[in-house]
């Protein structure tokens, strides 16, 4: 049997709900996150939205995590446990049927967020809770899981390169089972003031339309913060157990540009090659793609090159195809943006509807192609990629394909 | 310290018991000298640390990280009871454990 890669769970945790379920009804509903930050004080701030999860977050992980657990672990692992938990649970999975040493934990971390947001660190927990490979150790020990454990960090295309390790763990023959994805934090004064140097940061403080990708008057990133877990599985074990299957993941490309600590090549150029180095990686033309993830951090460089990277991959044909961003919505979730824009593109595929980008009510003229302006559209879909593309200079391109 | 007495053997006991139900959640009557720290309780190896500093405290003892980690290496504890027994060797012997 071939090495097929199949997804067999899936979940995500997002300023728009606590659940795969009803994140995607949000998201296709069209909802925005973003709102007042309240979980810091911002004064002396420039910025003070972001798309926050919902407080219910603290009660409903306390359901899953035990004291002496919760004392050792920062609000961002604890996105990722519970998140990984619920994956695990709604994909029937029973590791002790498996062979465990074929069982992978690999998640893209920028880091744990124990800085000064995260209440609770003292001496005792600090380094417990700052470890950044905490999260796949808290969920390799949850299941006793043997085969490979490690987090990777490629900044806002972390988790998405976890998801392209992890495919190539399972296409390699080298595990059967890989849980990936990610969680991450923004929300803290240190990283505000240093994205707001940056001029990465949106100061628009309008939560109705800062976060405004392709948009004339947009302005940069809106933070987002979240998780996601997406479980990778051979489809000889999928099918051995008789798994529901979410969907095909057909290839990625994980590339660098080696361009730049912070800006994008120049005229998309890194971007394009990402994508077409990821369809022909995954054996997909470009005329089969029928929807794009698109990065869409709603800063003035990575939409302007995006568009002219997906151009110069489709020609004419990209005109016609939709493309739209998760972050209108939700934010950017930085090293989760790659997993949630993920499993966003998988639910697209398997509901036939494509999320829209909200607040786009004043497109840039020289951003012209079909971005799925404020309202989420039906269309079949057998074939999508999501796009994520990292200060650093490390894209990646993800392609889903429905399991035929 | 000297000589354990009865009252210190219960006052151990009482705080170790205390400490396990509280930190993993269970209820203390569940807990007694055979229970296994890490497969019955889910506890970690922090946990012994964490007491061994309240003890320091408790009763000012002498004791040296090295000792305790030099006597633990020969003296593995797996159990409740096994812990309390080690605990009561700290306080009376400090760090002339390192010589049993």
């Amino acid at each position: 049997m071939s090495n097929r890669v199949l997804i067999t769970g899936l979940n995500i945790i997002t300023p728009l709900g606590l659940d795969l379920e009803s994140s995607w009804a949000g998201i296709i509903a069209g909802k925005n996150g973003v709102g007042p930050i309240t979980i810091i004080d911002t004064e002396g701030l420039q910025t003070h939205i972001a798309a926050q999860l919902p407080d219910s977050f603290d009660s409903y992980s306390a359901g899953f995590i035990k004291k002496r657990m919760a004392d050792q672990t920062t609000r961002v692992t604890k996105m990722c446990y519970v998140c990984a938990k619920e994956a695990v649970r709604k994909s029937l999975l029973d590791f002790d049927s498996f062979d465990k040493t074929r069982c992978a934990v690999i998640l893209g971390v920028v880091n744990t967020a124990n800085n000064s947001a995260e209440k609770g660190t003292t001496s005792k927990n600090r380094i417990l809770k700052g470890m950044n490979n905490a999260m796949s150790a808290w969920i390799s020990m949850e299941y006793r899981l043997l085969g490979p454990n490690f987090t990777i960090t490629s900044a806002c295309a972390s988790s998405a390169y976890a998801i392209g390790l992890g495919y190539d763990m399972i296409k390699s023959g080298n595990a059967d089972i890989v849980i990936t994805g990610g969680a991450d934090s923004l929300i803290n004064r240190e990283d505000i003031e240093g994205f707001n140097e940056l001029y990465a940061l949106s100061v628009n403080n309008d939560p109705g339309n800062a976060s405004s990708p392709f948009s004339a008057g947009r302005d940069g990133f809106v933070i987002g913060e979240g998780a996601g877990i997406m479980i990778l599985e051979s489809e000889e074990s999928a099918l051995r157990r008789k798994a529901t299957i979410y969907a095909e993941m057909a290839g990625c490309a994980l590339t660098s540009e080696a361009y730049n600590i912070m800006a994008p090549m120049k005229d998309g150029e890194g971007i394009c090659h990402t994508i077409l180095s990821a369809l022909k990686n995954s054996n997909v033309k470009p005329e089969e793609v029928d929807y794009i993830n698109a990065h869409g951090t709603s800063t003035i460089l990575n939409d302007l090159y995006e568009t002219m990277a997906i151009k110069k991959v489709f020609g004419e044909r990209a005109y016609t195809i939709p493309v739209s961003s998760t972050k209108s919505m939700i934010g950017h979730t930085v090293g989760a943006a790659g997993v949630i824009e993920g499993a966003v593109t998988v639910m697209s595929i398997i509901n036939g509807v494509i999320p829209p980008t909200i607040n786009l009510n004043n497109p840039d003229p020289e951003l012209d192609l079909d971005y799925v302006a404020c309202t989420a559209r039906k269309k079949s879909i057998n074939c999508a990629i999501s796009n994520s593309f990292a200060f650093g200079g490390h894209n990646a391109t993800l392609v889903f394909k429905k399991y035929l | 310290m000297g000589k354990i007495t009865e009252n210190t053997r219960a006052e151990v006991t009482e705080i170790v018991y205390r400490f396990f139900s509280d930190e993993c959640e269970v209820d203390i009557n569940s807990i007694n000298e055979k229970t296994n720290i890490i497969s019955d309780l889910e506890g970690d190896s922090l946990m012994f640390l964490e007491l061994i500093e309240i003890f320091k405290k408790k009763y000012s003892l002498n004791l040296e990280l090295k000792t305790i980690a030099k006597y633990i290496l020969r003296h593995p504890v797996e159990t409740i009871g096994q812990l309390i027994d080690t605990q009561l060797l700290m306080i009376e012997h400090e760090n002339n454990l390192v010589n049993l």
